[in-house]
């Protein structure tokens, strides 16, 4: 890819050097231990952690948080546990991870992938009810993921037809499974749920 | 013995996905006798789904701080709030402004950093310690185990108790109950896809598809593992990934407590072996 010097953004790599996990990134010497090891790179050869490192010290942020790779990191780590310069790799992708968030909220790019959805519909079930609840999750998720009710509640079904299935014939889930009689339809909720909310506004206020 | 008494910390899976691998960690610490006081209301660690550094201290800072006030150490066997609430106890102890911090948010997140987050793999083996547990078992396992640690046992290095490509503490666990170990180097540590299964299940079935495929050319007769991540996707999912790659595995994956409680002479039923989805009636065959 050809680099247009006037594009370079000299800050970027500050961005990311100010967010924990991120403060050790110019340390990179740029010996693709980390790319190696990856079990991603495995299966996508095109996915290169060193590089994503690279640009990013170059300062190409455009390029870098519009990059679709971000999302397909599993977030195992094995690059930080071999970076002889101690980066930690893992943590560097989330924060440029969570830049790139920032970056589409202000409406300077577009991210391709659903990850930030399912994150976000995550954390939603934790901070309603201080844990994680998988119906509510899903039924948040998918019906966004898919863009509409009806498409969502399709491919729903098509993930969690044999699954949910499995799961309530082992008692796991399901009516009369598990501890309760509707274990994993129900949330499971605690009582402290004002602290979850005091804590995702903390979160929320401490990210402006 | 140098532990009698631990806070316990279930985790979010051990409510539904995971609930054979909580019913088998009970059991297992009652025969031991070690009293395991459950976090009371405990919540949810953020997972890897929390990507926020701030958000993760803050979460964990809640179950942390109930821990200490009973003055335990507090447990959990899930591999991702053993990383979350470690992490949370190391930035929490070195950094007294943000612990000022994330008190101010609700006093129940007030920490000081006096307890120590164990998971259960660690608590056995350097805890308990191979000698104590030799002296409660009465069963042979006597199987072919392929043993998995997954990613966050021995990474990243600033929470790790294990080594992070070779870890050996569930090897010695497994020859101590009677079981061997097939040669499984390779993928002990490969991660198993788990947090990509909602967003790219093509990736992650290939990643277990490569886990399954090599403890099987290797022999075992199931896969041990300390996850319940590892367990959703290995087991659970594994007749989606079957059907998907068009593979036959019917390989059993078991929790590493379910292995122990056997070799400790508990009941299959309370050990919650009827509840893993692949049949596990092989593996009850070669307990004598
Ligand atoms: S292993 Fe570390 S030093 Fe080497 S390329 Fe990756 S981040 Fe840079
Ligand atoms: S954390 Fe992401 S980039 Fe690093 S080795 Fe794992 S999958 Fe690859």
């Amino acid at each position: 890819m050809p680099i247009k010097t006037w594009e370079l953004d000299p800050n970027f790599k500050n961005e990311i050097l100010n967010e924990q996990g991120g403060e050790h990134l110019t340390a990179c010497y740029q010996c693709s231990t980390c790319t190696l090891g990856c079990p991603i790179t495995e299966l996508v050869p095109s996915y290169n952690p060193r590089k994503i490192i690279q640009m990013s010290l170059l300062g190409m942020r455009t390029e870098v948080l519009s990059n679709p790779d971000l999302w397909i990191c599993a977030i195992c780590q094995t690059c930080t546990a071999r970076c002889p310069q101690n980066v930690v790799v893992g943590d560097v992708l989330a924060v440029i991870r969570r830049l790139a968030e920032k970056a589409e909220e202000a409406g300077e790019i577009k991210i391709e992938s659903p990850r930030p959805l399912f994150e976000t519909a995550f954390l939603h079930t934790v901070e309603k009810y201080g844990r994680l609840y998988d119906i509510g999750l899903a039924m948040e998720y998918y019906p966004k993921r898919e863009g509409s009710f009806v498409a969502g509640q399709k491919a729903m079904m098509n993930d969690y037809m044999g699954f949910g299935m499995r799961m309530f014939l082992k008692g796991k889930m399901g009516p009369l499974g598990g501890h309760g009689l509707f274990k994993g339809l129900l949330a499971s909720k605690i009582k402290q749920r004002d602290v979850m909310e005091k804590i995702f506004k903390w979160v929320e206020e401490k990210e402006k | 013995m140098s532990v009698e008494k631990l806070a316990y910390l279930p985790g979010c899976p051990s409510e539904a996905t995971a609930l054979e691998q909580h019913m088998s960690t009970e059991a297992v610490f009652e025969k031991l006798g070690v009293e395991l006081v459950e976090v009371e209301e405990w919540n949810c660690c953020g997972a890897a789904e929390a990507e926020d550094p701030n958000l993760v201290y803050a979460l964990n800072a809640r179950n942390l701080a109930i821990a200490e006030k009973d003055n335990l150490d507090i447990m959990t066997p899930c591999s991702i709030c053993y990383y979350n609430l470690a992490r949370t106890n190391n930035a929490l102890k070195a950094n007294e402004e943000l612990r000022a911090e994330i008190k101010a948010i609700d006093p129940s997140l007030e920490y000081n950093g006096t307890i120590t987050p164990k998971h259960v793999l660690d608590v056995l083996m350097n805890d308990i310690g191979p000698e104590e547990i030799k002296s409660k078992l009465v069963k042979k396992v006597e199987l072919k185990v392929a043993p998995y640690y997954g990613c966050y046992l021995g990474r990243p290095p600033e929470t790790a108790f294990d080594d992070p490509d070779d870890p050996v503490l569930m090897d010695q666990l497994i020859e101590l109950i009677g079981g061997e170990n097939v040669p499984f180097s390779a993928m002990k540590t490969k991660c198993c896809g788990g947090p990509l299964m909602m967003t790219r299940g093509d990736l992650a079935f290939e990643m277990a598809r490569k886990i399954l495929e090599r403890a099987k050319n290797a022999g075992a007769d199931c896969i041990a593992l300390a996850c319940p991540l590892c367990g959703m996707m290995l087991d659970a999912k594994q007749p989606d990934v079957e059907k998907a790659l068009n593979v036959k595995f019917e390989m059993p994956i078991v929790y590493i407590t379910q292995l122990l409680g056997l070799a400790l002479g508990i009941d299959s039923k309370k050990l919650g072996l009827q509840k893993n989805v692949v049949d596990t009636k092989k593996i009850l065959e070669k307990v004598v």
